[in-house]
């Protein structure tokens, strides 16, 4: 477009992108901040920007005052399982949907799209009366299982992998590789880019998602760290630098893949927006 | 549509099928079970109340939804919470979108820095800003000290308000993101015929830009309604959805319901008219958005 921008058109620019970018990240930063204070600091009616001496010691004590060890490997078992599901799934059914020709197959299609615009608080009751019913609340299963397979990520998988070509499938099938070979040796690794979005995404969603955890978890060693977390800091709401520690910890594996390579998730959101 | 092969290679193709079918069998399952299966129970359990849920209520629960004042209430401010983010993220992403679509020096910094909310969970969100805005001990008070201004109760005065704000902090960049590819997918040969033309910027906002990122606005105005007639956290950490109900929004008025007072017939059949209100605006706007797409 347009190159040539006047002086006081890019000082504006510029001031406004500054300013935008500290309401997003100043309170982020504060949070840190909040995470290495003294108890009193975090306390006190006079707030602290920098404190006095960093408090590391926080991070340990998170995990004496509440059960925090459980959280991280609850968190990680299920959003890694669930990502590691995506991940076998979505890609294959994708792939059916995008290759195969077979009876009633668009009436499938529409079925699996249709759950798209089903949001998921829909389904929160009869899923946990479904649970309780099965003995699941408060297990791994009863986490997990909800969110083994997503419409969405079948629906980008199935884009990507229409346009494989099909004459490399049809020179695997005469070469006798099977059909599942096919799959996991042919099309798979021309999809790669798109698999690797699917799962940082899944994972990433997964591993913030609040409310499901919040209705199927009952003991304190079955949750997840975002609602550990903000079921400890209800209980101990006066302890704000312990809670804003716990934070640090839950948005740590995201900023550090964010940091590892951000074009990948703005690239990740744009193509999700595009499809 | 599969004639001409089933004749040729009747053999082959059922074979084909029957690999399909394998390969699909787990999705059907999944599919069956953790989505049809809880919907019909919902519309089941929905028809039912007592505190078992077993005593047949017919349309009891939704003509009682209908005129329960909390649930109106609940739903009107749900409403305008959805709508006012909406609006707020287009605005404000497109038009940070647009100050990052200039050569910038930069750019990929700010990019990435208006995009970080995005990233964490709700529980950070509503953690983070409960403690920012407190009356007592938020950072945000202490500023308005300094500067001589009297201290805010927000959550006490404006909690709608406060809790919109929290959500446009969270979800701005993610408009952004997405404006942006948009923009980026607009051939500058259109902005120099508009020019030769003798269209001036705002001429050329009006009358290029905007009508060829209807289909990007479309997406963001669907997901963004959508996500936020669902918004649960905002109220459940922090604001308890008060005071006094004033952001009861409507997924937590319904969580409050089913598990709280444990009415599941009554709480099945408020998230079933949500769902019914979701898809209802989905409709309305794709029929707007359609009606006003260019082709290009």
């Amino acid at each position: 477009m347009l190159n040539r921008m006047s002086t006081a058109g890019r000082v504006l620019a510029y001031v406004t992108l500054l300013g935008a970018s500290a309401i997003t990240v100043l309170p982020l930063l504060y949070m840190v901040s909040l995470a290495l204070q003294t108890e009193a600091e975090s306390l006190s009616g006079d707030p602290v920007l920098i404190p006095e001496t960093p408090m590391w010691g926080n991070f340990l004590e998170l995990f004496e005052r509440a059960p925090f060890a459980n959280f991280i490997v609850n968190s990680l078992v299920v959003a890694g399982a669930i990502t590691v599901s995506h991940l076998l799934f979505d890609p294959l059914v994708g792939y059916v949907f995008a290759k195969f020709r077979f009876p009633f197959r668009n009436t499938l299609f529409l079925l699996v799209i249709a759950t798209m615009a089903i949001p998921f608080f829909v389904k929160m009751i009869p899923l946990y009366v479904m649970m309780s019913n099965l003995g699941w609340l408060d297990t791994y299963q009863g986490l997990i299982t909800p969110f083994l397979m997503d419409a969405f990520g079948i629906f980008l998988m199935r884009q990507f992998i229409q346009p494989v070509p099909d004459e490399l499938i049809d020179a695997a099938r005469i070469d006798g590789v099977g059909e599942f070979g096919i799959y996991w040796r042919i099309v798979l690794p021309q999809v790669k880019p798109a698999l690797a979005v699917l799962g940082v995404f899944t994972f990433v969603f997964q591993w913030n998602e609040f409310l499901w955890p919040l209705v199927a978890t009952s003991t304190e060693e079955m949750r997840t760290i975002p609602v550990g977390l903000t079921l400890f800091s209800q209980e101990y709401f006066t302890i704000w630098n312990l809670t804003a520690a716990g934070a640090v910890l839950l948005f740590l594996p995201t900023a550090l893949l964010f940091l590892a390579s951000q074009r990948f998730f703005v690239r990740g959101i744009a193509i999700t927006g595009m499809k | 549509m599969a004639n001409r092969p089933r004749r040729r290679r009747d053999g082959l193709s059922r074979r084909y099928t029957r690999t399909a079918y394998l390969m699909l069998l787990p999705a059907i399952l999944f599919f069956a079970v953790f989505t049809y299966l809880p919907i019909g129970n919902l519309l089941t359990t929905s028809a039912h109340s007592g505190p078992q849920a077993d005593v047949f209520a017919g349309l009891d629960n939704y003509s009682r939804a209908v005129s329960d004042p909390a649930v109106r209430h609940s739903f009107v401010i749900t409403v305008i919470f959805a709508l006012v983010t909406t609006v707020g993220a287009i605005v404000l992403g497109l038009a940070l979108a647009m100050l990052l679509d200039k050569p910038l020096r930069g750019r990929v910094v700010f990019r990435a820095l208006l995009l970080v909310p995005y990233l964490t969970s709700v529980a950070i969100v509503g953690l983070l800003w409960r403690n920012i805005l407190d009356p007592g001990l938020g950072i945000l008070n202490r500023l308005l000290t300094a500067l001589d201004l009297p201290p805010q109760q927000w959550l006490i005065t404006h909690p709608l308000e406060t809790i919109i704000g929290v959500m446009l902090w969270q979800h701005v960049g993610y408009a952004m993101v997405l404006f942006l590819a948009g923009l980026q997918g607009i051939p500058d040969v259109y902005y120099e015929a508009a020019t030769v033309d003798g269209a001036g910027p705002a001429r050329r906002f009006r009358h290029v830009t905007l009508p060829l990122l209807m289909p990007t606005t479309l997406f963001v105005s669907i997901i963004s309604v959508i996500t936020g007639l669902q918004a649960f956290g905002q109220a459940y950490i922090i604001t308890d959805g008060g005071p006094a109900n004033a952001s009861d929004l409507y997924v937590f008025h319904v969580f409050n319901v089913a598990f709280e007072a444990r009415d599941f017939g009554y709480s099945s059949a408020l998230s079933f008219l949500l769902v019914v209100v979701i898809l209802a605006f989905t409709v309305v706007q794709l029929r707007y958005g359609r009606r006003n797409e260019v082709q290009h």
